[in-house]
């Protein structure tokens, strides 16, 4: 999958930046942006999550990114199909399915603790549909993935950003056009889901 | 281009201030606004060095403007963009139609871009036969409504949800409830398909990073994520006033514009997109893979002679956030819709003047009072209220003021006698029907005041007239010599407040002198834009103030005191010997309380606590907490005097008075007052303190008519009394 940096902890991350000592101030800030925020343990936790989280929606058509890059993610794509559900993981069948996906599944890079934010870097299409077109978005981050705030995430950032599509996500898409009363859901994702997993992620080179 | 629009702003006005629905929007919305915004930077260590840092940046952005405008375009070009650079929004629209043209454009969809509004881009596409569709939920309602934006931010917030629906309906002809819910998930099936169909998507930008090309945009909606996703071109209409050099400075614009901007430490989508990006779509019957065309227009409409000027340079460190209307008290009664331009408030005063319609500026330009109220929170530091005032100077050295102006300020105010003869007159022609302390209509520039409001009569003998005797009582071995400067308020109007600032000085054991050849300080022309009638003004008072070889000028008003202290010395900024002399003057000036608090602390001194028992509110007058960074001091004053001191919610919100604002504009001034009266009743306060005089006519005036109980007293008065019971 093109991306902006094909591995951000090797060639961004520093240690001075990068700390899980930042995670309370984002689960707290993620809360207020109305980000659902999921802790898992282990990636084995983290697939149990998923897939009660797939049940309870109901979701039939699943886009999902970010399985070659992470084994152990796409492990979990296929574990997910079946069932009466279609799991798109090639970035053609994302595209001619993702109108009326019900769900789309992404990975993020890293949190900012000033803001709840999360880092994405979607410079393929495949990823930017798959978090725009179903109604459900569900992102993976690793837990320990974190910046302070705002200010360091554009360091981090500044190191690897060349060229190429990328940004924040701060929960779901909402309006408050019509008489400044929050409405989720107006033309992205209504609801936004962070699953961030304490295991360290394998990734293949 | 400049276009001649024939306007009544008068009735406009009326019109918004009977529109019961953005009345309500708009009452509401600015009440929470503080303090949501407060919220939302209670994480971060200092707002004020975030503003620093904010405006550090974009001054080196502007200064380097040519430069870097080069390299964003290299950067972009580089990574296989392509740049245009339009001078005017006719060369945008020539441009797009071209674009169109080349890639068999048909259907066009946009996001939120306050460029394209400004140079009328969607009226341009559709007549050459485009389909466009606005994505933003609001602006797509306006559009279809056939409205403007009111608010950068909130552009639809003068609507409620019944003329919402009613939209929905005329667009889409069908039934619409107007339930939000409803609404909302309709406009994502229907924008949806505008999402999928379109061949072309154009974009605004929050910021153009030159290092990277990467043009950064701020949406909540995400539509401007879906508009850069799913059409095969991409086009980017930036100002050069989006620029900013490197990647990491973008987190200067973030940490600042949300939360400014709409109240939230981050909105929920920020996307950036350096270059052209893969899109994949069906062709032939087959999926294929290919980068987007991106092509970037760089639009200058103005804004390059603005960098190029000192003064006006400093709009580029706006960053859209409109938070400059939020906290305006103009805004507030009148919505943005008579600003008449796209940019409304304050900096769209400044904005559509210097992007090619001064005629629109100087038609509404005087909606600024001067309050600087926007000044404390804009992001970028920009003294709004400073350019507003260059402006219209600029655009009464060009045109001249209109001739009832013209003989008011150049043909009376210049002549001191003349003036003061004039007010004289006003105090004998005025006898019948004044009664008590106040009068209904004031001859001369007090008139067209209305209920709801007395104003206070011109004194029988002005505080010139007294001086003489009161000097009889200067000390007999002063610690030091203070000249008097009064202002024409308190020499005319309350000239019992000035013989309380006489007796204060006196008590401080200082020799108190009143040069009789002062003259209205000259704001009032000033604040009109007449800068060549307000050097003759400032000439003949820094004569007068000289002559007293005083070691302090006392000022008791303090727009008198910053218009000697800041103004003058700007107003001689091109001539030598003036500006010397002007400055000489601005080294003495003191504005009464802040001077009176520091004396009684250096000799340390106390007061006889008259004041017990009675409970006690203070406004701060605009100038003096904003123009002179003066709030502590009159409330020290006051607690000395063993009241019970009480704060009012908004004590630092305008009064409505604002000069010649009341008295011209007394329909958006009276609701102002009401509000402040109001603030002032929920103390339940017997008094309420202030320390300017216009403040004092325009508070004074309105408890008089509507909470006789309450009264309102300079602080030099209170300080009197107390000096009394000695």
């Amino acid at each position: 999958m093109e991306k902006v940096c094909a591995d951000w902890p090797a060639k961004a991350f520093d240690e001075q930046l990068v700390s899980g000592k930042y995670w309370d101030e984002f689960a707290e800030n993620t809360k207020a942006a109305a980000t659902e925020l999921i802790h898992a343990g282990t990636w084995q936790e983290a697939e149990q999550l998923l897939q009660g989280l797939v049940q309870d929606m109901e979701a039939k058509e699943i886009l999902a990114v970010g399985g070659e890059e992470n084994p152990r993610l796409g492990m979990m794509y296929q574990h997910l199909q079946g069932d009466g559900r279609t799991v798109y993981t090639d970035k053609f069948e994302i595209a001619e399915h993702a109108p009326q996906a019900d769900l789309g599944i992404s990975t993020a890079e890293f949190g900012v603790g000033e803001s709840g934010s999360v880092c994405v870097d979607t410079a393929s299409y495949e990823s930017r549909v798959t978090g725009m077109l179903p109604p459900t978005h569900i992102v993976f981050l690793q837990a320990d993935h974190m910046v302070k705030n705002i200010d360091t995430a554009f360091r981090v950032i500044a190191k690897v950003y060349k060229k190429g599509y990328m940004g924040f996500i701060t929960g779901p898409s909402r309006t408050a056009d019509i008489e400044r009363v929050l409405s989720l859901g107006v033309h992205g994702p209504g609801r936004f889901i962070v699953i961030a997993v304490d295991e360290p992620a394998q990734r293949r080179a | 281009m400049a276009v001649k629009e024939k306007r009544n702003i008068r009735k406009e006005i009326h019109n918004k201030l009977d529109d019961n629905v953005m009345q309500g929007a708009l009452a509401k919305f600015t009440s929470e606004y503080p303090m949501a915004r407060l919220k939302a930077y209670a994480n971060v260590d200092s707002i004020d060095d975030l503003r620093d840092d904010l405006r550090t940046m974009k001054r080196w952005a502007v200064d380097h403007i040519d430069a870097l405008a080069d390299e964003f375009q290299h950067s972009v070009e580089e990574r296989g963009g392509k740049v245009f650079r339009a001078a005017t929004g006719d060369d945008v629209k020539k441009i797009l139609l071209q674009i169109c043209e080349e890639n068999g454009v048909h259907r066009i969809v946009k996001s939120k871009s306050m460029a394209t509004e400004e140079i009328k881009l969607n009226g341009a596409l559709e007549n050459a036969g485009l389909h466009v569709r606005e994505t933003d939920l609001g602006e797509w309602m306006l559009s279809v409504a056939g409205q403007k934006p009111s608010h950068m931010v909130m552009p639809a917030i003068h609507l409620n949800k019944e003329q919402c629906a009613g939209f929905f309906e005329q667009e889409l002809h069908e039934e619409v409830p107007s339930d939000i819910s409803y609404m909302i998930h309709t406009a994502r099936r229907v924008l949806r398909e505008e999402f999928l169909h379109a061949d072309l998507g154009i974009t605004g930008a929050n910021f153009g990073i030159a290092e990277n090309g990467a043009i950064g945009l701020v949406t909540n909606e995400g539509n401007a994520r879906l508009v850069t996703t799913t059409p095969k071109i991409h086009v980017v209409l930036i100002g050069y006033e989006k620029l900013i050099p490197k990647v990491k400075d973008a987190a200067k614009i973030l940490r600042l514009l949300p939360r400014n901007g709409t109240c939230q430490r981050m909105t929920s989508y920020m996307t950036m997109v350096s270059g052209p990006t893969p899109i994949i779509y069906k062709k032939d019957g087959k999926w294929v893979e290919e980068n987007r065309k991106q092509y970037v227009i760089l639009l200058d409409n103005g804004r390059l002679a603005a960098a190029k000027d000192p003064k006006m340079k400093q709009v580029y460190q706006c960053v859209r956030c409109a938070s400059c209307l939020n906290v305006c008290p103009i805004w507030r009664m009148v919505g943005g819709h008579v600003y008449g331009h796209i940019y409304s408030g304050g900096i769209g005063a400044i904005l559509t003047g210097l992007l090619g319609n001064m005629e629109a500026f100087s038609k509404f330009s005087d909606l600024c009072i001067g309050c600087r109220q926007c000044t404390t929170i804009c992001p970028g530091e920009i003294p709004i209220p400073d350019l507003i005032d260059e402006l219209r100077a600029r655009y009464v050295k060009k045109y001249g003021l209109s001739m009832p102006e013209k003989t008011a300020f150049q043909h009376i105010l210049t002549h001191r006698k003349v003036f003061h003869s004039l007010l004289r007159i006003g105090s004998v022609a005025q006898k019948p029907v004044q009664s008590g302390k106040f009068i209904r209509h004031l001859p001369l520039f007090f008139s067209g005041m209305t209920d709801g409001r007395s104003l206070p009569a011109i004194a029988a003998k002005p505080l010139r007239d007294r001086t003489e005797e009161l000097c009889r009582h200067n000390p007999k071995t002063p610690v030091m010599t203070a000249a008097f400067f009064s202002g024409c308020n308190m020499d005319f109007v309350f000239p019992d407040t000035g013989e309380s600032v006489v007796k204060v000085l006196q008590d401080l054991n200082i020799a108190v002198t009143y040069p009789q050849e002062q003259t209205c300080c000259g704001k009032p022309v000033l604040g009109m834009g007449d800068r060549d009638t307000g050097k003759v003004i400032a000439k003949q008072n820094i004569e007068a103030l000289e002559a007293t070889g005083a070691d302090v000028i006392i000022s008791a008003c303090p727009t008198c005191a910053e218009t000697l202290e800041r103004t003058y010395k700007e107003l001689f900024k091109d001539d030598a010997e003036w500006k010397a002399r002007a400055e000489a003057v601005a080294g003495k000036v003191r504005e009464f309380t802040s001077f009176v608090a520091e004396q009684y602390k250096a000799q340390g001194r106390t007061l006889p606590q008259a004041e017990r028992g009675s409970r006690i509110t203070y406004h701060d007058s605009c100038h003096m907490r904003r123009g002179l960074g003066v709030w502590e001091q009159p409330r020290e004053l006051i607690k000395m005097t063993g009241a019970d001191f009480v704060e009012m919610k908004d004590s630092d919100r305008c009064c409505g008075m604002a000069g010649a604002f009341g008295v011209k504009y007394s329909e958006i001034s009276k609701p102002i007052l009401h509000d402040k009266l109001e603030n002032i009743g929920n103390t339940k306060a017997d008094t309420v303190a202030v320390a300017c005089p216009a403040c004092m006519m325009q508070i004074g005036g309105g408890l008089n008519q509507q909470n006789p109980g309450v009264r309102v007293k300079h602080v030099a008065d209170i300080l009197a009394e107390c000096i009394a019971e000695r």
